[in-house]
């Protein structure tokens, strides 16, 4: 287990955890991104935010946000 | 006439405004980015016999609303009860699309699916079987083409049929036991408790579940909804002791469930994701080295064709107003009246129109960024450097974009930025942003000091204007707007090829409205300059003695340490606070329309020739640093002052004795900077609600102007550009 932030680009992966609350959790599940969803980073580079591929849609999350998502290697 | 009400939903960014635009013939703003819709609108048509009403309403993912514009859209669906709601879907990304789709079914909302952007689905290699999944919905689903009629008169017969005999829905959808036992069991209660709602008590159940606070004080004002709010915490406490998970995330699961079970069924994926072409170009435009000096290329681009496209062109608009001015003196003489026209009007109108060209093709190729996706990418490379800087993450550099074209757009649309704080901020940062109506003042100073180097010039005043941005939204959120920034996310739209066609009328939309500016403030107020220049009666029209030049005179000592402490260029600025192309039309107003007779052009040419040369030669020697190049120019405009003089006083030598090279940039500066213009005052007043913040942005821009252009002139003299 790993935050989104680490994850390395290209790798599918699903989240297990999403320590957001409140509002913006709930933005991020209605932007696909929930707990047991899969999700891929597209695009991660330090520093900035990062590009990842939610149900075949491209989103840009902040790496601040990414940083509180956890994900695993499928 | 039978009326249909039609409301018009769905994520942002799938054409709704494309399609409500084609259905009333009205001018929605429609661009390639998420959240361009901001207030709902609405427009009519006829269809057969009946009469349809459509509303076109801000994009939303959820009925759960998350910024301002969305708040918009959840009342309107939840609130007004359209008869027939068309649920715009982008095919290509039908998952995340039916997330809103199902919340709208659980509402019993009468809907239409209409599968946008089928062509993109089709390239990523989806297959969607319309029927099977019409039938797993029991909604109708139409595949339409916003950008031609393609199942336009598919889609309005279903519509028409639908508002007649409504789909019902609500039995349709299936959560899983441990979702549907529990909002069961809540429904129940609800009906017998609270049966007047006017809202499935289904509907309640999932929202209470979901803690919906507005659904949540909705029942408590009711009065009656001991027994549901204690079945709810029971409920509550359950999923978690169970699942270790709120009820909220067990009805996402179950919803994201329902829609992966439609998908299977209805729609063939290729086994592997092919790599698109959208990715492909990110690879280089959102690089981690290369993003910003694209975003700095695409912009010097962007101004340089604007210029070397719309110069020429706008020389023949000034030709064609000056033989206007000639004729109209010739033919009627001297006097009072030929006055009014020719300096008046045409002095102060023709004197801004000589720029539609400019501001056209400026506009143009603004409208095909905006087509093109690549706004949400400028967001993205500009978040690395704003969010550390500033903490102001990326999607507020969407609306300072906006404001290249015109401010009063860019703070509509920091609607979409979630956070009032942030919002406020970026609605405070956005005048700072060169707008179409500065580029007429470059123009004219450009013209007559920089002229082979314009580009440059220019560029360096739209740069200027984001790094001041910049730097005072640092200084802002460190003292009158301190606190963390909203969370950053954002969808990132696919790159489209902009047509012709719909940049083409973009432009003209915009355009236009500078023209019907030209036709009836800048109008207005040439006519008030006029006659301010004239009265009081007896002085020499747009002499020092006149209304216009006292008030010049009076406060041009306090512009003076700028560089600029002529009455005129004072003058100028003080009636430029109502628009700034006000500032182009007052010089229009003062001197007139460059009338360049057959002797005054060869001069003209002679003198641009005698520029360009010394210009190239400063910098084959200064490696083009910028600022050498104004002494050069200088020099040049010296050499040349005397002998333009000697003939019919043009914009170029009247402006070349008004300013130096170095004045004259500190006065652009300052015009770039100093107080937004009335419209954006107002509306800052409209989107804030209050007069407190125009006021501060008009005092404290004109703070900001004049510290940075005292700092360029006396800089500039310090460094011996005199
Ligand atoms: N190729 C293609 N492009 C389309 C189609 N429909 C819309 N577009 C483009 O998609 C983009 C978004 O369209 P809009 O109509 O502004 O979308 P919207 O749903 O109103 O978006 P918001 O107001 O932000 O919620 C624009 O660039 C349109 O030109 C279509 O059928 N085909
Ligand atoms: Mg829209």
């Amino acid at each position: 287990m790993m935050s989104l932030a680490m994850a390395t680009e290209n790798e599918n992966l699903k989240i297990v955890q999403v320590w957001h609350g409140g509002k913006f959790q709930k933005r991020l599940q209605e932007m696909g991104i929930y707990k047991d969803s899969q999700i891929k980073v597209i695009k991660n580079d330090i520093p900035g935010p990062l590009i990842v591929d939610v149900k075949g849609s491209r989103l840009i999350i902040g790496r601040g946000q990414a940083q509180k998502i956890m994900v695993e290697g499928e | 006439m039978d009326k249909i009400k039609i409301a018009l939903a769905g994520n942002p960014n799938v054409g709704k405004s494309t399609l409500f635009n084609r259905w009333t013939g009205m001018r929605q703003h429609v661009g390639n980015w998420p959240g361009k819709t901001v207030e709902k609108k609405e427009g009519s048509f006829k269809y057969d016999q009946y009469g349809m009403e459509v509303i076109d309403l801000p994009g939303n993912y959820s009925l759960t609303a998350y910024s301002v514009e969305e708040v918009v859209s959840r009342d309107y669906i939840v609130g007004e009860k359209p008869d027939v709601i068309v649920n715009i879907i982008d095919a290509a990304n039908l998952e995340r699309n039916l997330y809103l789709t199902v919340q709208m079914m659980e509402l019993g909302a009468n809907l239409v699916l209409a599968l946008n952007m089928n062509k993109f689905a089709r390239e990523k290699g989806l297959k969607i079987n319309k029927k099977q999944l019409s039938e797993l919905l029991g909604v109708p689903v139409i595949e339409i083409e916003a950008v031609d009629d393609t199942g336009s008169e598919k889609l309005l017969q279903t519509i028409v049929k639908v508002s007649k005999s409504p789909n019902v829905v609500l039995d349709r959808l299936e959560y899983g036991n441990e979702v549907s036992e529990h909002t069961k069991q809540l429904e129940k209660i609800i009906d017998q408790d609270i049966p007047q709602l006017d809202a499935p008590s289904s509907w309640i159940a999932l929202k209470l579940m979901e803690e919906d606070p507005e659904i949540i004080k909705k029942i408590e004002e009711t009065g009656k909804g001991q027994r549901v709010l204690k079945e709810i915490k029971k409920i509550q406490r359950h999923f978690n002791d169970v699942f270790g998970d709120d009820a909220d995330a067990a009805i996402t699961d179950a919803r994201y469930g329902f829609i992966a079970g439609l998908v299977s069924e209805s729609v063939k994926k290729p086994k592997i994701d092919k790599v698109t072409r959208s990715d492909l170009i990110d690879r280089v435009v959102t690089h981690k080295y290369l993003g910003i000096p694209i975003f700095l290329l695409i912009m010097w681009l962007t101004f340089q064709i604007t210029f070397t496209l719309g110069d020429p062109l706008g020389g023949y608009v000034e030709e064609a107003f000056a033989w206007l001015g000639e004729t109209i003196a010739a033919s009627m003489g001297e006097g009072f009246l030929t006055s009014f026209i020719v300096d008046g009007i045409i002095g102060g109108v023709g004197g801004v129109l000589v720029f539609v060209p400019l501001i056209f093709i400026l506009f143009l190729i603004l409208s095909i960024l905006e087509d093109s996706g690549y706004l949400a990418r400028a967001a993205f490379v500009m978040d690395r450097f704003m969010h550390k800087l500033v903490g102001l993450h990326g999607k507020s550099f969407i609306p300072m974009i906006l404001g290249f074209g015109c401010a009063v757009p860019g703070i509509m649309a920091t609607r979409t930025l979630e956070n009032e704080r942030d919002r406020l901020l970026t609605m405070l940062i956005v005048p700072f942003m060169s707008c179409s109506a500065r580029l007429p003042v470059y123009a004219l100073i450009v013209a007559a000091f920089f002229s082979a180097y314009q580009g440059w010039v220019i560029f360096s005043l739209y740069l200027l204007g984001i790094v001041v941005a910049i730097i005072v939204a640092a200084i802002f959120k460190k003292t009158i707007f301190k606190g963390m920034s909203a969370p950053f996310v954002m969808e990132l739209p696919p790159y489209r090829l902009p047509t012709a066609k719909g940049a083409l009328i973009h432009m003209w939309e915009r355009g236009a409205l500078f023209l019907k500016k030209a036709g009836t403030i800048i109008l207005a107020l040439s006519v008030v300059i006029w006659a301010l220049s004239s009265l009081p009666v007896g002085v020499e029209y747009g002499s020092q003695e006149s209304v216009t030049g006292q008030i010049g005179t009076v406060l041009s000592p306090i512009f003076a340490p700028l560089g600029f402490g002529e009455w005129q260029a004072t003058v100028a600025i003080i009636y430029g606070f109502l628009a700034k192309e006000v500032v182009v039309s007052t010089f229009g107003t003062l001197y007139g329309i460059d009338g360049d007779g057959g002797g005054e052009e060869a001069s003209d040419e002679e003198v641009s020739a005698n520029e360009t040369a010394s210009v190239e030669q400063v910098s084959n020697e200064a490696s083009g640093e910028q600022v050498s190049g104004e002494t050069a120019v200088e020099e040049a405009s010296a050499e040349e002052e005397e002998t333009a003089l000697e003939e019919d006083p043009g914009y170029i030598a009247v402006m070349q004795e008004l300013f130096t090279p170095l004045s004259a940039y500190a006065y652009m500066v300052f015009v770039l900077l100093y107080i937004p213009c009335l419209a954006t005052l107002a509306a800052i007043r409209r989107e804030t609600n209050s007069w407190k913040w125009p006021a501060f942005a008009a005092v404290y821009t004109f703070v900001v102007a004049y510290v940075v252009s005292f700092v360029v002139y006396q800089g500039g003299l310090i460094m011996g550009f005199a």
